[in-house]
């Protein structure tokens, strides 16, 4: 019998909520590395909103049966409920430009029956560079190595 | 003794062929970029024969997994 996967209908089902919705958002950081082929390994899907207070966004939250919880002194901005344990909010990305211009390049890529906004490998090399956080600079080298196949072997992707 | 063998000898062949095209491919991207990892670009042609809800299972069940060993 085949394990039961992290990332299943349920969290598709909170991502078709969003574009149902019309929420604006990425998915960013590794997860979206390795949906476009990398080798990385990550524990959540960091999804990088334009605004959190969009009605949109509680719409969404609604129909998936979750809720926001809103950030404090001492912590981030979080969701609760069905299918978003693996989401991690994300309100700033280091070494990019605003969501608005981000935005305007992402790679769609189908999961389920959506297609999702991903934010494209080599921004996402620029922004892990930015941060020059050890475990970022880990990465690097198999992110730009992805980013070289995918140059020369568009097809495989 | 007896041997457990999953899947058939046509499977085994097809993956051999399969592994031996995409070594070509990763010898050709390194060939174009020397600065790149043979494992690397090797690792991430394997990554992208599969579908993107795969590729992203693959990553997750990876991260779960090294932080429960740390």
């Amino acid at each position: 019998m085949d394990a039961p996967q992290p990332f299943s209908d349920r969290e598709v089902a909170f991502l078709e909520a969003l574009v149902a919705e019309g929420v604006d958002f990425l998915i960013v950081g590794l997860a979206a590395a390795a949906l476009q082929g990398a080798p990385a390994v990550t524990q959540d899907v960091d999804l990088w909103f334009r605004n959190l207070e969009d009605p949109a966004l509680t719409r969404a939250l609604r129909r998936a049966g979750a809720a926001y919880i809103p950030p404090t002194a001492s912590t981030p901005p979080l969701f609760a409920g069905a299918g978003t344990e693996l989401f991690d909010i994300v309100v700033h990305m280091h070494g990019l430009e605003p969501f608005e211009k981000e935005a305007g390049q992402t790679v769609r890529i189908r999961l389920g029956r959506v297609e999702l906004p991903v934010l494209p490998l080599a921004r996402i090399i620029v922004s892990k560079k930015a941060t020059g956080r050890p475990k970022d600079l880990t990465i690097l080298p198999a992110l730009e190595d992805t980013l070289r196949a995918l140059r020369h072997a568009p097809s495989a992707g | 003794m007896t041997i457990a063998v999953k899947g058939t000898v046509s499977e085994a062949v097809d993956a051999t062929t399969l592994a031996l095209a995409r070594r070509e491919l990763a010898r050709a991207v390194c060939d174009a970029e020397p600065e790149a990892s043979f494992e690397n670009v090797w690792h991430a042609l394997i990554l992208l024969e599969a579908s993107p809800l795969d590729r992203l299972n693959r990553s997750l069940i990876r991260g779960r997994t090294a932080a429960i060993q740390r």
